[in-house]
């Protein structure tokens, strides 16, 4: 028999909130964490705007690895809140971006400099470091003791991630895992290759308005950075041990598009039949969804398409679904995005409300659904949903359910 | 801790179609349906679509439409950044005190090829096998070696007996003969020699014996049983090696990574197979296989 799965601890860090508490408040705020990039100085480049997360802390060289171990140990201590922690053994599943690669390195070692060699960590952040590095840096930390999965479907990745350990907790497969993303793309040749792909806006005078889903003026992505954790239990086990429960994950579905490289399938085939497959997992009608967080980038080709497949999806229901986009506040998190919006859509759904679709001030005609404009929407929702759509075709969505103690 | 694939499937499981290739340049043209699509393929793209048609071909399912009831399960080696390309970008980024932003974002850019950034994702192979075969259905992409490549098998097999496909691809790629993946596999505890490193991709074609019996395939294996483990270690402190042994046939002559076991499976004839395997990354993984 299937287990039922649910949320007992989540962790973020992102470009508007280091912790769950601070992240959903700004969401529920509206808040931008756009502005220009600070982490190097993109000279001529065409888009000088990303989401970064401003710390002061140390960090190893690639980001994104500090990242996933900080939502990591949030999310962990937030599981074990009440004194006792998930039975048995755990797993890690995480989705996380390419392998950082250094161009100052690189010629560094065309050159006469001296090769770094007094360290296994120097030699292994050496001009690639390999994103694997991370979920064995997090199994060893927290003693995660089954195989650890590495998720790299790109954008879809953090949610692929959630939902491919949510189907091995409810199998029983596995005891209890840490599922999440990661990444950061906010380097050199990461902004350097999404420009040279038309893929980012250049709205670099008005970078808290350049991410703006929906909109008839949208002009492509922000780039942003973070991550976040979900730790997923079987719920008897949960409820014997006390747990605090935040929300119950009820079916996953994704899908290829089988179709373009770099542009969706015009009707939104693929990214159709994700949300339908992750209505059939569980066992719910279209009507049930009270809520989308959308994958909701803000480039042109994205948008319209996404519309079209919630309609698809829903059918007439699509027009009184309210669907919102947190890349309008934190740009497009990539392989971490879709764990960051699960965050969001979990704690929007425990504190009541919608967050807001900032900037969209003139809706394109072609997305004419309701995406919550501008400001926070007061709604009890019992059923959420989240896409996460890849570069490729790869669809990906996941539902949750508000956990209710009968 | 021992991780058997807990409520084993395997005897309602049937492989149906085996492909390989290991070498490179491959050519993936009679693969293509979208031909403009070439320009966009790496060498890691190419591997992995001749292995998948060549699986496919095997299966007796190429050319027959997938679409929704197939499902993609795929573990990709690192990322094989080519070095003409990184050369053509330092040449023009960088002045006489190293790398130069300055240079970077106006030559750099300017040289830059949109193209360069298909060719090395590690989703790219996912994206070409799905839209040359048309597979619409679940995928699995994971990095970047031996181990991995079992826990896209746990991910197919788990698909297939939750009824979400009805054929699944299985399928593990490597393009290792390139100076980035060469670079990494040289500073690491235990190097490997870069004459050691391989290209190369295998894939399985796996259904149910149902599936299998309905359309009338012929059955060319099974997998009898599999254990994944994993032992935790810390990257920047440990020193893990890599071995890997087979009985019953012999396997590649070099490192594969993540296409090492579906490639020996494919150059395997009749009969019995054990492959075994305790990667640098603390997977411990062993299954048997019988291929008739």
């Amino acid at each position: 028999m299937r287990r039922r799965v649910v949320v007992t601890g989540m962790g973020v860090v992102s470009p508007i909130g280091d912790s769950v508490a601070s992240f959903s408040d700004s969401l529920l705020d509206g808040r931008s964490g756009i502005g220009p990039i600070t982490l190097f100085d993109p000279v001529s480049l065409p888009t000088r705007v990303a989401a970064e997360v401003q710390w002061g802390r140390e960090m190893l060289r690639d980001r994104k690895i500090t990242f996933a171990q900080v939502a990591a140990e949030q999310a962990l201590d937030d599981a074990a809140a009440r004194k006792t922690k998930p039975r048995g053994d755990g797993g890690l599943s995480l989705g996380i971006g390419l392998e950082l690669f250094s161009m100052e390195d690189m010629v560094k070692s065309r050159g006469n400099a001296p090769r770094p060699a007094a360290s296994q960590q120097e030699r292994l952040t050496f001009i690639q470091t390999p994103s694997d590095l991370c979920v064995h840096l997090i199994s060893k930390e927290h003693g995660l003791c089954t195989p650890p999965i590495t998720h790299v479907s790109a954008c879809a990745a953090g949610t692929d991630a959630i939902g491919s350990a949510f189907r091995m907790v409810a199998d029983g497969r596995r005891d209890w895992m840490l599922a999440g993303g990661t990444d950061s793309m906010i380097n050199p040749l990461g902004l350097g290759g999404f420009c040279k792909l038309n893929a980012l806006s250049t709205r670099n005078d008005h970078p808290e308005s350049a991410s703006r889903p929906f909109d008839r003026n949208r002009d492509g992505f922000v780039l942003g950075e973070g991550a976040a954790m979900l730790v997923l239990e079987d719920l008897e086990d949960a409820k014997a041990r006390g747990a605090n429960i935040h929300a119950e994950i009820i079916g996953y579905g994704n899908s290829f598009d089988a179709h373009g490289i770099s542009e969706p399938h015009p009707e939104g085939r693929g990214a159709c039949q994700a949300m339908k497959r992750a209505l059939d997992e569980a066992g719910i009608l279209p009507a049930s969804v009270d809520a989308i967080n959308a994958h909701g980038t803000s480039t042109p080709k994205n948008d319209p398409v996404e519309t079209s497949a919630i309609k698809g999806a829903f059918g007439d229901r699509a027009y009184r679904i309210p669907i919102s986009s947190t890349k309008s506040m934190i740009g497009h998190l990539i392989s971490a995005a879709g764990a960051v919006e699960a965050v969001a859509a979990i704690a929007c759904m425990q504190k009541g409300f919608v967050h807001p679709t900032i900037n969209l001030d003139e809706p394109d005609p072609a997305c004419d659904l309701d995406y919550v404009p501008h400001e926070a929407r007061r709604m009890d929702t019992s059923i959420v949903l989240s896409n996460s759509f890849g570069f490729g075709g790869q669809n990906s969505s996941i539902l949750f359910r508000k956990y209710v103690n009968a | 801790m021992d991780q058997r694939f807990r409520d084993p499937c395997y005897d309602s499981l049937a492989i149906t179609g085996i492909g390989h290739v290991l070498s490179t340049p491959c050519d993936p043209r009679p693969w293509l349906k979208v031909k403009k699509n070439r320009k966009f393929m790496g060498a890691q793209d190419d591997l992995a679509l001749v292995s998948a048609g060549r699986a496919l071909e095997s299966a007796g399912l190429l050319g027959v439409s997938l679409g929704e009831r197939a499902g993609l399960y795929l573990a990709v080696g690192y990322i094989p950044f080519e070095e003409e390309d990184i050369d053509s970008l330092l040449e023009v980024s960088a002045d006489s005190e190293g790398f130069c932003m300055e240079r970077f974002s106006t030559e750099g850019y300017d040289a830059v090829n949109p193209l360069l950034t298909f060719k090395c994702l590690s989703n790219m192979p996912a994206f070409h096998i799905s839209a040359n075969f048309d597979i619409q259905g679940p995928y699995f992409v994971t990095y970047p070696g031996t181990g991995q490549f079992y826990l896209a098998l746990e991910e197919a097999c788990s698909a297939l007996k939750m009824g979400l496909i009805d054929v699944a691809l299985v399928s593990g790629v490597a393009h290792q003969r390139n100076f980035l993946v060469n670079h990494h596999f040289n500073r690491i505890s235990f190097p490997v020699p870069s004459e050691r490193l391989l290209d190369g991709a295998g894939c399985l074609v796996i259904e149910s014996k149902n599936h299998a019996a309905e359309r009338k395939a012929q059955i060319r294996g099974r997998m009898l049983n599999c254990d994944v483990s994993y032992s935790t270690f810390h990257p920047f402190e440990d020193r893990l090696h890599h071995t890997e042994r087979f009985e019953g046939l012999t396997g590649a002559d070099g490192e594969l990574g993540p296409a090492s076991l579906p490639v020996a499976l494919s150059l395997g004839s009749h009969g019995y197979i054990h492959h075994e395997a305790e990667t640098r990354d603390g997977i411990a993984a062993s299954s048997e296989w019988e291929l008739l």
